[in-house]
C-alpha cells in the first residue's frame, strides 16, 4: 500500500513559524509500496511525533496521512487495530516493551496475534540478535541495547506492508546493528514491503529511496 | 504457540492479582441475592398452586360453598335467610366468581334406617347441588322416579363425626370408606305415606356439608311430597379463580355472606406469605443491586489498574473488541456459577418441598414453575448487560 502525506503539521508546532520550512511538516509527500525511506532530523524537530502520526497514535494535526484508500484520521479504533496488525509494524523509540513480562513473552503477544510467524522463526531471530540465553529474562532486567533487540525481533513477529522504526539502533553496538540489519532487511524482504527510519544523522543502514529531512 | 498462551499471557498483563476478597464477596452477595430472589418468586408460585386448587379432580379452580349470615336479628327469618334471584344474578359478577349453583334443599322428610350390626335411625338432611360442582361425579349418579335405588354423596364431616364422636360414645363399630359404601339405608321419603327407597353411599364430598342426592331426585320430592314452601336456596355453591383473594373475601364481607372459615384462613396465609416474599424478594433486589455495583466497580478497577498495559496492547493490535471479549470470559464464567448455585438451590428447596407436600397429599410440581426459570434469565441476562457494558465503557 501507498502512503501520501499531505500538509501534515502537528497542533503543538502550529507557534512555531521556523520550522514549517522542513522537508516533512506542510508538505506532501508520497512513498510507494516497499520504498526504503529515510527520515533526518536534529533534536527536537518532532521526529518521533512524525512517526507516530503515521502510525495513527497522534491525532493532534492538520494534514491528512493516507495509507492506501484509509485516511488515517478516519479510521475508527477497530479498523486502526487492523491496520497495526496487518499493514504497519513498528520500533518504538522508546521500545514499549511489558516489563513483567519475559523477554520472549513480550515476543508472544505480538506474534500471537496473527500466528503468521511461527514460534521457531521468532526463536531463531532472537538467537541471532544474540538473546538466546535472555529469551527468559524479564524485560525490566534487560538493559537497554537488549530491549531494543526484543523490540526489532517483536515487530517482526507479524506481516506488514510497512516497517516504522524510530531509531532502532541507537543503544546497539556495531555488530548487533549489522545483525539487526541484516535480520530486517531479510524480513521486510519476504514481506515484500517497505520501511520507514527515523534517525538523529545520515545513514546508509538501508538503501533509501528516498530522504525526508525534517 | 496457541491461543492458551496468547490468553494466559493476557491474563497476566491484565488481570492483576489483588481485590480477591472484593470479587468473591460481589459473587457470593450475587449468589444470595440471586437465590433469595427465586426463592421468593418459587414461595409465591407453589403458594398460587395450592390455594388455586390444581388439585382438584375435573377443575383447576376451587369450590366455596356460601351462605347468609345467621345473627340475633334475622335468625327467625327463613326466607330473610334465602337468597334471590336478583342476589344469585349480582353474585355471578362479584369479582373471582366464575360459576354460581344453588343448593337446593329437600322440603320433605327423609328418614334413614340402618339395621344389621349397626342399629341407627336418623332424620338425613339431604339437598342437592349441579353436578358440574361434584368433586367426582359417581358412576350411577341417577335417580329416575320409579328407581327404588338412591345413589347419595356422603359429606365427609358427617363421616368424620361418626367415626370420632358417635361411634366410640355409642359402642358402634368405626367405620371405612369402603365399609360405608357397602352398606345400604333404607330410606323413608315423604312421611308415613310417601315411599321407601334404599339409598347407597356412592361417593364422598369434602366441599359441602349435607347428604347430597341427584338433582333429580330433589326435584322429584320438592314437587311431590314438600310439606313447607322453600322461598330460595339458602346456600350458593360458587367455583371461584382464588378463594383466597383479598377482593373475593371483602365483597363476602361487605355483603354479610359466610364461607367456610378455611376460605378465610387460606386467605390470612395469604397475606402472610404475599409480604414475606415481597420483602424477601425486594431484599433479594437490593443484594442484588449492590453485588452488581461491586461487580462493576470491580471490573473498573481492574481495568484502571492495568490501563497502560490495555493502552499498549492496543499500539500492538489489539482491538478493544478483542479485549473486551477477554475480560468478558474471564469475568462471566464466575459470575455464571455464582448464579448457577443460586438456580440448583432453588431447584433443589423445590424438589424437598414437593416431596415433604406429597406427603400431605398436596401436589406440587418437582421442578421450579416457569416464573422463577424467567426470573432467572432475566437476572442473567441483566448482569450479561450490566458486565458487557461496563466493560465496554472502561475500553473505549
Amino acid at each position: 500500500m501507498q502512503l501520501n502525506v499531505q500538509g501534515v503539521l502537528p497542533e503543538f508546532l502550529t507557534d512555531r513559524p521556523g520550522i514549517r520550512s522542513s522537508g516533512v511538516w506542510c508538505a506532501d509527500l508520497t512513498a510507494k509500496p516497499a520504498e526504503h525511506i529515510s527520515v533526518q532530523a536534529v533534536s527536537g524537530a518532532g521526529k518521533t511525533t512524525f512517526v507516530h502520526i503515521l502510525y495513527g497514535l497522534r491525532q493532534t494535526y492538520a494534514g491528512s496521512v493516507k495509507w492506501g484508500e484509509q485516511t488515517l484520521s478516519d479510521a475508527d479504533p477497530e479498523k486502526l487495530a487492523r491496520i497495526r496488525s496487518t499493514g504497519l509494524s513498528i520500533v518504538f523509540q522508546d521500545l514499549r516493551l511489558f516489563p513483567g513480562l519475559t523477554a520472549w513473552e513480550n515476543i508472544e503477544v505480538k506474534r500471537s496475534l496473527t500466528g503468521i510467524v511461527t514460534a521457531e522463526q521468532a526463536v531463531a531471530w532472537l538467537e541471532r540478535l544474540g538473546l538466546a540465553d535472555r529469551r527468559n529474562a524479564l524485560a525490566a532486567t534487560l538493559s537497554y541495547g537488549e530491549r531494543q533487540r526484543v523490540a526489532i525481533v517483536r515487530a517482526l513477529a507479524q506481516s506488514f506492508n510497512w516497517l516504522i522504526m524510530d531509531e532502532p539502533f541507537s543503544h546497539l553496538d556495531h555488530t548487533n546493528r549489522e545483525n539487526a540489519i541484516v535480520l530486517i532487511k531479510e524480513v521486510v524482504q519476504q514481506n515484500n514491503a517497505g520501511l520507514i527510519l527515523a534517525d538523529l544523522n545520515a545513514n546508509n543502514y538501508f538503501s533509501y529511496t528516498q530522504t525526508w529531512l525534517m | 504457540m496457541s491461543s492458551t498462551t496468547q490468553h494466559t499471557l493476557l491474563r497476566r498483563l491484565l488481570l492483576l492479582p489483588g481485590s480477591r476478597i472484593r470479587s468473591v464477596l460481589a459473587l457470593l452477595a450475587l449468589g444470595v441475592g440471586t437465590a433469595l430472589l427465586l426463592l421468593s418468586i418459587s414461595t409465591w408460585w407453589n403458594f398460587n398452586a395450592l390455594v388455586n386448587g390444581s388439585n382438584r379432580a375435573g377443575s383447576t379452580k376451587a369450590i366455596v360453598v356460601v351462605g347468609k349470615n345467621i345473627t340475633d336479628y334475622n335468625m327467625a327469618s327463613v326466607s330473610g335467610n334465602s337468597f334471590s334471584t336478583g342476589e344469585i344474578a349480582y353474585l355471578r359478577s362479584a369479582p373471582e366468581v366464575l360459576d354460581v349453583g344453588e343448593i337446593i334443599s329437600a322440603g320433605f322428610p327423609v328418614y334413614a334406617m340402618m339395621g344389621g350390626q349397626i342399629t341407627m335411625a336418623t332424620d338425613l338432611p339431604l339437598a342437592s347441588v349441579p353436578d358440574r360442582f361434584l368433586d367426582t361425579i359417581p358412576d350411577a349418579w341417577t335417580w329416575q322416579p320409579g328407581d327404588r335405588n338412591l345413589p347419595v354423596l356422603l359429606s365427609t364431616q358427617f363421616l368424620d363425626i361418626y367415626n370420632y364422636v358417635f361411634a366410640p360414645g355409642q359402642g358402634l363399630p368405626q367405620l371405612s370408606r369402603t365399609a360405608v359404601k357397602s352398606i345400604a339405608l333404607k330410606m323413608q321419603v315423604g312421611g308415613q305415606h310417601g315411599q321407601v327407597l334404599t339409598a347407597h353411599v356412592a361417593g364422598f364430598s369434602d366441599d359441602i356439608g349435607a347428604v347430597l342426592a341427584p338433582e333429580s331426585f330433589i326435584a322429584y320430592g320438592n314437587k311431590t311430597f314438600q310439606v313447607a314452601p322453600i322461598s330460595g336456596p339458602s346456600q350458593l355453591v360458587l367455583r371461584v379463580k382464588d378463594p383466597s383473594a383479598a377482593s373475593f373475601i371483602s365483597y363476602l364481607q361487605q355483603h354479610g355472606y359466610t364461607v367456610n372459615p378455611g376460605n378465610l384462613k387460606w386467605s390470612r396465609i395469604r397475606s402472610i406469605v404475599e409480604a414475606t416474599t415481597t420483602i424477601t424478594g425486594l431484599f433479594a433486589l437490593l443484594l442484588m443491586g449492590i453485588s452488581g455495583l461491586v461487580l462493576v466497580l470491580f471490573i473498573q478497577l481492574t481495568v484502571s489498574r492495568s490501563y497502560e498495559a490495555l493502552i499498549l496492547l492496543g499500539q500492538l493490535g489489539y482491538s478493544s473488541s478483542f479485549l473486551r471479549r477477554f475480560m468478558l470470559r474471564r469475568f462471566m464464567p464466575p459470575v455464571t456459577v455464582a448464579m448457577a448455585v443460586a438456580l440448583l438451590i432453588a431447584v433443589a428447596v423445590q424438589v424437598a418441598a414437593s416431596q415433604t407436600v406429597l406427603s400431605g397429599s398436596l401436589p406440587l410440581p418437582a421442578l421450579p414453575g416457569w416464573p422463577v426459570w424467567l426470573a432467572f434469565a432475566i437476572c442473567y441476562a441483566m448482569i450479561l448487560i450490566l458486565v458487557s457494558r461496563s466493560l465496554r465503557r472502561a475500553l473505549k
